[in-house]
């Protein structure tokens, strides 16, 4: 209000027409230019690790000159051509994320089911645990019977414990059928099933028992081929069979079907065909590459003092293996907490002054700083408990806590903007609380929540200082044992090698770390996105 | 309930439900107790050990001692120099992220196009979604070297000035979405108010807007400068681990180019250096840690206080 007079007295000598338009114009730049400052700083950061970690600065104006064709031609062309058109757009966004997607979720049941549990472990639990909750799920489902909850919660409790008993005779079984076959059976199967529901129910697309006979059938008869590569074994196959190359086909079966977003298909495909491209066409032609730290050798090895034999793997392994612990132990109490502060919390009298306080609690408990949580896994999971200092356990249960307030955030407002009127039809026709919060709110509250919890997991995988305050190894030459086994993390090993003076570790191996922990968030947040448009959309 | 008998059980079983329905609240009630727990379970774990850390050094050592040496005998244990490095830090950090942060949120609110904003916002989250860690690693590796190019300027390989500028950006995205929000809290009725007075866009941004939202603005800025004070990673791999506490205004100008120490960072140490627990030194962490969250938390709540009041004024 204090420009008021100055105003008055200017609009009386200069005329109207001529009031502060300067001002006002160089202000709106100024306001976009503070908009444009942390992204762009970010920005050229990201292109220093960038170009770091792709070792860019031994390649030759060839190599660039190829890149341009093979790459960034082609990728920009399918921008122009896809800017305009939504349903090109849409196409190639969903290809490209159920690409990547089930590359890393191949990847992290490989991690998990493979390297960690081990194939003949992971099939007594597939046979005692996982088999029967999804057999009470879908009874339940269809029979509607009134005891489907408890009888999957007895399931969750009984079935680990039944399988620890029956573990010595179940894994000779499964030692005797070999472990492709416990995949194909623990995983290819139910993907099978689930394609048949899809391709008939959501997809509309009819030949669902078909589809079901081609994700059997075609990994099978493929095998041939899959043994002359060398790196991928058959279990590998089978499970990214389940993936990854089943849903790709299901969503090049979707999309080809319709002419509007056929086109949206070329995008992907362009950019996959041009990176082989540029992988292969360099060497034939002897022109020089970059010579990168992130690749193959470097995501499959042990760190080393030695720059050139450095890897991340053992790190890898130890973060997915958290976040899937991490994943299921904040869904679980997360979407708990926030259905009883919306559905079941009361708001007035004595316990209303409760449920205030538990908000008020969760609201401030976001803002607590990180290692400060470090402090709390320390003092009570690794000392009091004794689950040791640096386990698997510790730090899931230390990052469950620290992410689950934002968790109970994104999972309150997805349930609040579930419509009072379709609870109140759901209690109208006599359905009691928990009938109305699983057959009407939760399915439209499930993609909400999945969009926040997903983000969440994002901030867990990159902290780091808790996992220091709990004891995590700052290196480890090998993946966690179990459970209880010593690990070390992404994050973690990023932070080891940055402070290594030498220059190939700054500006090459920890680069490359760097890069491995974007991408890995990166589809992580596009996961996400990809959920939050199906919401938009209203096609759940 | 799909009974396809011939006559319609109208009064249900509701004995057996009764029981269902009592066990799911009190499963989700434990869910939601389970934050309660949390939070009380952080303060038994910083203040235990810290009333340990009180019997071997008094509480006025700690919380007015200007010197901290926690490894080489003698030890010393005062906080001081902890805290000034914490602030020498946030001050910095808010330097950056507070101005930029309140000029994206007008834009945000008050300029951008429809279309710019759905843009614009997404990628001002990315700022904030990347890890700590890598922030601290930019800082040391390229931040550093580069602004140690410009003449005249001395910066060591830790120190406070880059691992404060890039904290700043990584806080721009809290201050500018809690900003906008109370920005676009602001009735129309007060713009239009003020357009029907002959105002500008700029007078009516910054003279009925900015005003109209300050307590959502204020709230914004006290939660980066918490965020700022709790920050660990970036400072641990780029601002060093000296502690220091300055004799006189030059010396506290230049700690901005040498290596400093803040309470996150001390904590981080003290836990690398001895987890089986005893020393003083170890237990100084946790007292350590409750000074920080002791500040964090008032300022939090300062915060939500704040945003209360606009949201009562507009809502």
């Amino acid at each position: 209000m204090a420009t008021e007079t100055g105003g008055e007295q200017r609009s009386e000598d200069a005329g109207f027409g001529r009031v502060s338009r300067v001002r006002g114009r160089v202000f709106q730049y100024l306001t976009f230019g503070a908009s444009l400052f942390g992204i762009v700083s970010l920005a050229v950061l990201l292109g220093y690790v960038i170009w770091d970690a792709a070792g860019l600065n031994t390649a030759g104006p060839a190599w660039y000159a190829l890149a341009l064709a093979t790459v960034v031609a082609p990728g920009a062309a399918f921008v122009q051509y896809a800017r305009r058109r939504p349903q090109v757009k849409s196409a190639a966004i969903e290809l490209f994320a159920i690409i990547v997607g089930g590359v890393l979720t191949g990847f992290a049941l490989v991690v998990v089911l493979a390297v960690i549990a081990g194939a003949e472990r992971w099939f007594v639990y597939f046979l005692t645990t996982a088999l029967p909750l999804a057999a009470v799920y879908l009874y339940s489902r269809t029979a509607e019977v009134g005891w489907g909850g408890l009888a999957l919660l007895g399931v969750t409790i009984g079935g680990p414990l039944l399988g620890s008993l029956l573990m010595e005779p179940v894994s000779a079984v499964g030692a005797y059928i070999g472990s492709p076959a416990i995949f194909y059976l623990s995983v290819l199967v139910p993907t099978a099933l689930l394609v048949r529901s899809l391709v008939d129910d959501r997809l509309g697309l009819g030949q669902g028992n078909n589809a079901a006979l081609a994700v059997l059938l075609l990994p099978v008869l493929a095998i041939p081929v899959v043994d002359t590569v060398p790196l991928v074994d058959r279990s590998v196959w089978v499970i990214f069979a389940a993936t990854l190359i089943t849903p790709v086909g299901l969503v090049l079966w979707k999309n080809l079907s319709d002419s509007r977003r056929r086109a949206g298909l070329v995008g992907p495909l362009v950019l996959i065909l041009g990176l082989g491209a540029l992988a292969i066409v360099p060497d034939m032609l002897n022109v020089a590459g970059p010579s990168p730290w992130f690749d193959w050798q470097y995501l499959s090895s042990s760190p080393s003092q030695t720059a050139e034999r450095a890897g991340l793997y053992p790190a890898i392994i130890g973060s997915v293996f958290m976040i899937v612990l991490v994943a299921l132990l904040t869904l679980v109490l997360g979407v708990g907490s926030a259905l009883y502060l919306e559905e079941y919390a009361p708001s007035s009298g004595p316990m209303g002054a409760v449920t205030r306080l538990i908000r008020i609690n969760i609201s401030n408990l976001a803002g607590v700083p990180s290692v400060v949580y470090g402090i709390l896994g320390l003092a009570v999971f690794a000392n009091t408990l004794g689950l040791g200092f640096g386990t698997v356990v510790t730090a899931a249960f230390t990052l469950s806590l620290l992410i689950l307030p934002i968790v109970i955030i994104a999972s309150r407002e997805a349930i609040r903007a579930v419509p009072d009127s379709m609870r109140d039809a759901s209690y109208g026709m006599g359905a009691t609380r928990w009938q109305t919060i699983r057959n009407v709110v939760m399915p439209r509250a499930i993609p909400g929540i999945l969009t926040g919890t997903i983000l969440a997991l994002g901030r867990a995988i990159g902290e780091t200082a808790p996992l220091i305050m709990i004891g995590v190894a700052t290196t480890k030459f090998s993946p966690p044992s179990g459970l209880f086994g010593k690990m070390t993390a992404m994050p973690m090993q990023v932070y080891t090698w940055a402070s290594y003076p030498s220059a190939a570790f700054q500006h090459g191996v920890v680069a490359a770390g760097v890069v491995t922990l974007l991408i890995v968030l990166l589809t992580m947040n596009s996961v996400a996105v990809v959920v939050r448009n199906r919401i938009e959309q209203g096609d759940y | 309930m799909s009974q396809e008998t011939g006559s319609f059980d109208l009064r249900g079983d509701r004995g057996y439900q009764d029981q269902r329905e009592r066990v799911y609240r009190l499963v989700f009630l434990a869910c939601a107790v389970l934050s309660v727990l949390t939070t009380v379970g952080i303060i038994l774990s910083l203040a235990l050990p810290a009333i340990g850390f009180f019997e071997e050094v008094t509480f006025s050592q700690f919380i007015l001692g200007t010197r901290f040496s926690p490894k080489i005998t003698p030890t010393v244990f005062g906080v001081l120099p902890l805290v000034f490095g914490t602030l020498l830090i946030m001050v910095g950090a808010a330097a950056v992220a507070l101005p930029f942060g309140l000029f994206t949120a007008i834009y945000l609110s008050e300029y951008a196009s429809t279309g710019r904003r759905a843009i614009l916002k997404p990628m001002l989250e990315v700022l904030a979604g990347v890890p700590t860690v890598v922030y601290g690693y930019f800082a040391l590796v390229y931040v550093t070297p580069i602004l140690d190019a410009i003449p005249g300027v001395e910066l060591g390989t830790f120190n406070a000035l880059s691992a404060s500028l890039i904290m700043g950006i990584m806080i721009i995205p809290m201050v500018s979405s809690i900003s906008e929000d109370a920005m676009s809290a602001v009735p129309d009725a007060l713009r239009d108010a003020s357009y029907g007075l002959g105002g500008t866009k700029f007078n009516v941004s910054s003279g009925v807007v900015v005003p109209a939202a300050a307590s959502g603005i204020a709230s914004s800025f006290i939660l980066a400068l918490s965020r700022a004070i709790g920050e660990t990673m970036i400072v641990v791999v780029a601002a060093g681990k000296t502690a220091r506490f300055p004799g006189g205004a030059t010396e506290l100008l230049g700690s901005f180019f040498k290596s400093t120490q803040t309470m996150t960072s001390a904590i981080i140490e003290l836990g690398l250096s001895d987890l089986s627990g005893g020393t003083t030194a170890y237990k100084a962490l946790f007292a350590i840690g409750l000074t920080l969250f002791v500040m964090t938390f008032a300022l939090n709540l300062l915060s939500d206080v704040l945003v209360k009041r606009y949201q009562e004024d507009y809502n």
